[in-house]
C-alpha cells in the first residue's frame, strides 16, 4: 500500500468519501478531516507503515501536501 | 421567585424492538418482551444471559458515517434518541433566527464510554497492540452524548452529565426539568443511554449475583418484578431522550405538548451501598409529591423502579404503601423492566417515556410474568398484570433507586386533547 491508497481507504472508512474525491489539489478540511481526523490519519499512518510522525511535522492542507509528507517519511525510514 | 410551567414537546428513543416510539409503547402494552438470550464469544467465557439489545439500530443509517464514526456506541444511542426527540418536537435541527443561548442538555449515563475504554484494553492486552487512537478519549468520555447533542443542535446552554447508576438519567430529567421552570433554560434535551454489555461490566454484575438466568427459550420471561419466583434484573441497551420545553414558549409556536413535568424528589438512603431502604424513597416520594404541589390521592399510576431483585421489590412497595396509605390498595402499579429490561443510565428515561405515554394514551402499561405468583412481601398495591385502558389518570410518578442509594422520584400531569 502506499500513502494515496492508505488516505483513500482512510476517508472512506471513516467519513464515507467517495475515493475519485480524494485527488490531489483537493483541501483535507473539505474532504471532512478536522484536526481530530487528522490525528487519526496520522494514526492510522503510524500504524500502517511502521512510522512514527515527528511532531513538529506541519499539518499539511492539501492530500497533495499529505501524501508528500507521508511518501517523504517513508523514504527516510528506508534510507535508515 | 420564576416558576414556569414546563411542557414535554418531544419524545424519542431507540427502540429495543426496532420500531417506533408507537411501536414501542404498543408493545409494552401488549406485554411483549424486548429480552433475548444474548450469547458473545468473548474470551475467556462466552456472556450468555437474557439481555435487552437494540439490534437494528444502524449508527451510520441514523446520524450519517463521519458522526457516528466520532462516537461510541452509547453516544450513538442518545445522539439517535435526541434527534428523534427533537425532530418529534418540531424543532430544526440547524438553529435559525431563535437564540439557543440558554437551550441545553442534561444526559444520565451510569456507564458512559466504558464500552470503548473496554475495546481498548481488548487492543493493548488481548492482540498485543502498544498504542491507542487518539480518538479514544473523546469515545470514551462520559460527557460525549450530551456533548455531541449540544453541538448538533447548537445549543448554547448547560451540557452536562449525571452519573447516579440506576438514577442517572431520572436524576438528569429532573435537573432539566428544574432549569426550565425556573427560567433559566427555555428548552432542554434530557433523557439518557447505555451500554451495560462491556464483557467487564456484564460479568461484574454476575458477581454481585442479582442478574435473572436465562437460555434461548426461558430469557423472555426472565424478569418478573413483584413475582415470588423472581431471579433479578435483567440489564439492556438503549438510549431515549424528551424535550422539555417551557411551557408558553411550546404554545407560542403551536407546538404538541404530550405532558407536563411537574415534580422532582430525590434523596439519599445514607445507609448502604446496595441495600435499598423505605425511609429513603419515601423520603423522595413525599419530596416529588411536595414539589408537585400534589397529594397522594392525585397519583393514578406509578412506574415503579422494579427490578426483580430479591431485596429491591419489597422494599419499593413498602415505601409506596407508606406514602400512599389507604390509597395503595388502589393505586395502578407497573415495572415496565419486566420487558424492556434495566437500562441502567437510560432506565429512568425509558421509564419516563411511558409514564408520559401512559398519561397521554390513556392507557397504563402492565408488568408481565406476574399473575398468580405474586409475592405476598410485594402485595398491598394494585399491580396491573395486564395494560389498563380508559382510567383517564391524572398524573404518574416514575421511581429510580439507585445503588448508591441515591433515589429519583419524577412527577408527570397528563395533557389529553
Amino acid at each position: 500500500m502506499n500513502s494515496i491508497a492508505l488516505i483513500r481507504e482512510f476517508l472512506d472508512e471513516r467519513l464515507g468519501v467517495a475515493s475519485e474525491k480524494v485527488v490531489s489539489d483537493a483541501l483535507l478540511v473539505d474532504l471532512g478531516v478536522d484536526s481530530l481526523m487528522m490525528l487519526e490519519l496520522m494514526f492510522a499512518f503510524e500504524d500502517r507503515f511502521g512510522i512514527k510522525i515527528p511532531n513538529e511535522l506541519e499539518n499539511p492542507n492539501s492530500v497533495g501536501d499529505m501524501v508528500a509528507a507521508m511518501d517523504g517519511l517513508i523514504t527516510t525510514a528506508n534510507a535508515s | 421567585m420564576v416558576r414556569r410551567r414546563v411542557a414535554i414537546t418531544g419524545l424519542g428513543l431507540v427502540s429495543p424492538y426496532g420500531g417506533d416510539l408507537a411501536d414501542f409503547f404498543t408493545r409494552l402494552c401488549a406485554g411483549e418482551s424486548a429480552i433475548r438470550h444474548l450469547l458473545t464469544d468473548d474470551q475467556p467465557r462466552p456472556l450468555s444471559i437474557p439481555f435487552v439489545a437494540c439490534p437494528a439500530f444502524d449508527a451510520d443509517a441514523a446520524l450519517g458515517k463521519p458522526l457516528a464514526a466520532m462516537m461510541d456506541r452509547f453516544a450513538q444511542l442518545g445522539m439517535a434518541a435526541a434527534f428523534d426527540a427533537w425532530d418529534a418536537a418540531g424543532l430544526a435541527r440547524a438553529a435559525s433566527d431563535e437564540s439557543r443561548d440558554d437551550w441545553g442538555v442534561s444526559w444520565g449515563t451510569a456507564l458512559g464510554g466504558t464500552l470503548a475504554y473496554e475495546k481498548g484494553y481488548r487492543e493493548l492486552w488481548q492482540r498485543g497492540r502498544e498504542r491507542l487512537s487518539p480518538l479514544s478519549v473523546l469515545l470514551g468520555m462520559n460527557n460525549a452524548a450530551n456533548a455531541h447533542i449540544s453541538i448538533q443542535l447548537g445549543l448554547g446552554g448547560v451540557s452536562t452529565s449525571h452519573t447516579v447508576a440506576c438514577a442517572s438519567s431520572a436524576v438528569a430529567i429532573g435537573e432539566a426539568f428544574r432549569r426550565v421552570r425556573s427560567g433559566e433554560a427555555t428548552i432542554m434535551v434530557t433523557g439518557g443511554s447505555d451500554v451495560p454489555q462491556a464483557y467487564g461490566v456484564a460479568r461484574a454484575w454476575e458477581a454481585l449475583r442479582v442478574m435473572a438466568p436465562g437460555d434461548a427459550e426461558t430469557s423472555p420471561a426472565a424478569c418478573r418484578p413483584f413475582a415470588s419466583d423472581r431471579r433479578g434484573l435483567v440489564l439492556g441497551e438503549g438510549g431515549a431522550a424528551l424535550v422539555l420545553e417551557d411551557r408558553d414558549h411550546a404554545l407560542a409556536r403551536g407546538a404538541t405538548i404530550h405532558g407536563e413535568i411537574v415534580g422532582y424528589g430525590a434523596s439519599c438512603d445514607h445507609s448502604h451501598l446496595v441495600r435499598p431502604e423505605a425511609a429513603g424513597q419515601i423520603r423522595a416520594l413525599q419530596a416529588a409529591l411536595a414539589d408537585a404541589g400534589l397529594a397522594a390521592d392525585d397519583i393514578d399510576y406509578i412506574n415503579a423502579h422494579g427490578t426483580a431483585t430479591a431485596e429491591g421489590d419489597p422494599v419499593e412497595i413498602a415505601a409506596l404503601k407508606s406514602v400512599f396509605g389507604e390509597r395503595a390498595k388502589t393505586l395502578p402499579v407497573s415495572a415496565t423492566k419486566s420487558m424492556h429490561g434495566h437500562l441502567l443510565g437510560a432506565a429512568g428515561a425509558i421509564e419516563a417515556i411511558a409514564s408520559v405515554l401512559a398519561l397521554r394514551d390513556d392507557i397504563l402499561p402492565p408488568t408481565v410474568n406476574l399473575a398468580d405468583n405474586l409475592d405476598s412481601a410485594c402485595s398491598g398495591v394494585d399491580h396491573l398484570t395486564v395494560a389498563r385502558q380508559g382510567a383517564a389518570p391524572r398524573a404518574a410518578l416514575s421511581n429510580s433507586f439507585a445503588f448508591g442509594g441515591s433515589n429519583a422520584v419524577l412527577v408527570f400531569r397528563a395533557v389529553r386533547q
